[in-house]
């Protein structure tokens, strides 16, 4: 019988600021000592230990077009990750997994891509961003909304930029508060949403962020025509097996390590404490 | 199927051979309380058939469990499941037994749990039929019987001087095998008599509830003022789950030891503490004991129904009975239909 509590070890090779502050978040790119991929599907989670710390449950940032290694976009909160910043690369952690469903992106073939994320919401939908750019012509018109509180909060800053300048996409992004030097839209993601007005027509939107915007941008998406199959979601809670055992992870009966954390909004709004 | 009789005088010598050959669980009195624990001298530590032990489920699913261990150079060993030793559950209660059962849907699911698949396959059952049912025991208004036969290997009737011992399995077929001395096969009128008890200790049962439509009502009631009402005397102290013998939930923590050793253990949980669910950015999905204990009542009344096709409940009414504050499931339920 497989052992699912087993994790296998992980070199990080590389550590890169991503926002500072109080809760200051750090992409940590790791490769599995054994050599293997991790075979892994966009919006799935990992979960990352560190011996004598702990494991968390954490979300892939990276594609898994993206062979060699994952990436993981974490914010310095609690035991695991606080160790986790405190590293400075070359440190040996645990990982096991993939958990979750992931999103259906095959089934995303031909149609109009929008990611809107908010803050460290948008680290799960990176591995939308690699996937769509990696096989850019299995899709149509792709639309990135990403916001955060501030500039300093917005996660992939050099990345986004860099993509600003590519013309088989649009990167729409906003910070909450009014800064001298930010050209673009001041306000929250779901005002930027109805702002840039992306069409629903063949269109497939999936948002994550903190609860209280994914609820405003659902509710935004809907009001510009979106039907509730074509809004996805991805959430998160406290977990500590991520397969379905321990229990705490349940919204209704469903668990976010097993049954998500990927969600049609269809399904979603049937359940009792969303 | 078989059944024999086994003189109460032949107790010991049928538990020692049973302790020989596996390793041994039963209740035991043990500082005022009797707790299920692996028997250690059959001679002078009888089992107590008379009270209800605390909790079985560690036998199979321990409290804390070392899932495996760590060296100072990192060297993660994990515990092989092949040299687990057998072992004989002695005097488990029809509700405990088909708790495991319960349980089982849980550990064994699309990924198999190794730790606790490899005890209960590992586990033979040796029931003791509820004759004389407890105070707050409602195993009949959950789908069980106080006689009741699910999971189990064996089971035992009390006739007084002797058991009534039936055979429900092949594994109690080689439990039998092993002391077949000590059993010889039961006379018609035992095996009446085991069948006019079983139908008396179904209306020994005092506390009953009819929970048709009960999942259904559930559905409609998420939002209802009753679970703030039902909520005001509980503390929160979260006995009900660790007492419970369908509750599973379950943490998981490293332990760094001496010498920069460590293990990673996973531990009983319980959905009435605040830290089970709270997030590391401070939100928590269930932030008041209103929220935790609706959970609870859904879990075990709606979601399993909805994932597993059964009450998750078996009617043991153990938190009715050590519950500090006197919550009761069977009056939580009652609120529940009346807010239909």
């Amino acid at each position: 019988m497989m052992n699912p509590y087993l994790p296998v070890k992980a070199t990080i090779a590389e550590i890169r600021e991503e926002t500072g502050g109080a809760r200051p978040i750090k992409t940590f790119k790791v490769a599995l000592q054994n050599g293997n991929a991790f075979n892994q599907k966009p919006g799935q989670c990992a979960m990352v230990g560190i011996l004598r710390v702990g494991e968390s449950m954490i979300s892939i940032a990276s594609s898994p077009t993206q062979q060699e290694y994952l990436e993981f976009s974490i914010m310095k909160l609690g035991k695991v990750t606080s160790a986790l910043h405190s590293f400075e690369g070359g440190e040996t952690i645990t990982i096991r997994g993939p958990y979750g469903n992931g999103f259906p992106i095959a089934e995303w073939k031909g149609k109009n891509i929008v990611t809107i994320g908010g803050g460290i919401g948008q680290a799960p939908l990176r591995p939308i961003v690699q996937y769509v750019l990696d096989n850019r012509n299995d899709f149509e018109q792709f639309d990135i909304i990403y916001g955060a509180r501030s500039t300093g909060d917005l996660c992939y800053k050099t990345e986004l930029f860099e993509l600003e300048k590519r013309n088989d996409l649009k990167v729409h992004l906003s910070i909450d508060m009014a800064d001298p030097d930010w050209k673009q839209f001041v306000g929250f993601v779901p005002n930027n949403v109805l702002r840039i007005k992306p069409s629903p027509e063949n269109t497939i939107a999936i948002t994550c962020g903190p609860p209280v915007m994914i609820k405003y941008v659902i509710h935004n998406l809907l009001e510009l025509g979106f039907s509730e199959q074509q809004i996805f979601t991805t959430l998160e809670n406290r977990m500590k097996c991520g397969i379905g055992k321990c229990g705490r992870c349940n919204v209704g009966n469903f668990y976010v390590c097993k049954d998500g954390p990927v969600f049609n909004y269809a399904t979603l709004k049937n359940l009792p404490e969303f | 199927m078989d059944v024999f009789t086994l003189k109460k005088d032949s107790l010991q010598d049928f538990l020692s051979t049973l302790s020989a050959a596996y390793q041994l669980w039963a209740p035991l009195q043990k500082d005022g309380d009797t707790l299920f624990e692996p028997v250690l001298d059959c001679r002078n530590n009888l089992p107590d058939l008379d009270h209800q032990a605390k909790i079985i489920k560690h036998a199979i699913f321990p409290q804390t469990e070392p899932l495996f261990s760590y060296d100072q150079n990192d060297q993660i060993q994990a515990p092989g499941f092949g040299d687990m030793k057998q072992a004989v559950l002695f005097g488990v209660r029809p509700c405990d037994a088909r708790s495991l059962t319960l349980l089982d849907q849980v550990f064994a699911g699309d990924v198999p749990d190794p730790y606790y698949m490899s005890r209960r396959d590992k586990a033979i059952l040796i029931g003791i039929a509820c004759t004389d049912p407890f105070a707050n025991c409602f195993c009949t208004s959950v789908g069980g019987t106080p006689c009741g036969r699910e999971g189990l290997d064996l089971l035992c009737t009390d006739l007084g001087n002797r058991y009534l011992v039936a055979v429900l399995s092949e594994k109690g077929k080689e439990i039998i095998n092993k002391a077949s001395s000590l059993f010889t096969a039961a006379p018609a009128e035992d095996i009446k008599r085991g069948a006019e008890l079983a139908q008396n200790a179904e209306r020994g049962i005092r506390r009953h509830i009819d929970l048709a439509g009960v999942t259904d009502t559930l559905g409609k009631i998420f939002e209802h003022p009753v679970w703030k009402k039902m909520t005001l005397k509980c503390i929160g102290c979260g006995i009900c789950t660790y007492t419970c013998p369908t509750c599973y939930c379950f943490d998981i923590q490293d332990e760094p030891m001496a010498k920069k050793r460590g293990r990673r253990v996973r531990v009983w949980d319980s959905c009435m503490y605040k830290e089970y669910t709270l997030h590391a950015s401070g939100h928590n999905p269930r932030p008041t004991r209103i929220e935790r204990l609706k959970n609870r009542i859904y879990h075990k009344f709606k979601f399993n129904v909805d994932t597993h096709g059964a009450f998750g409940c078996v009617g043991c009414g153990r938190c009715i009975t050590l519950c500090p504050v006197n919550e009761d499931i069977i009056e939580n339920l009652l609120a529940v239909k009346g807010a239909a």
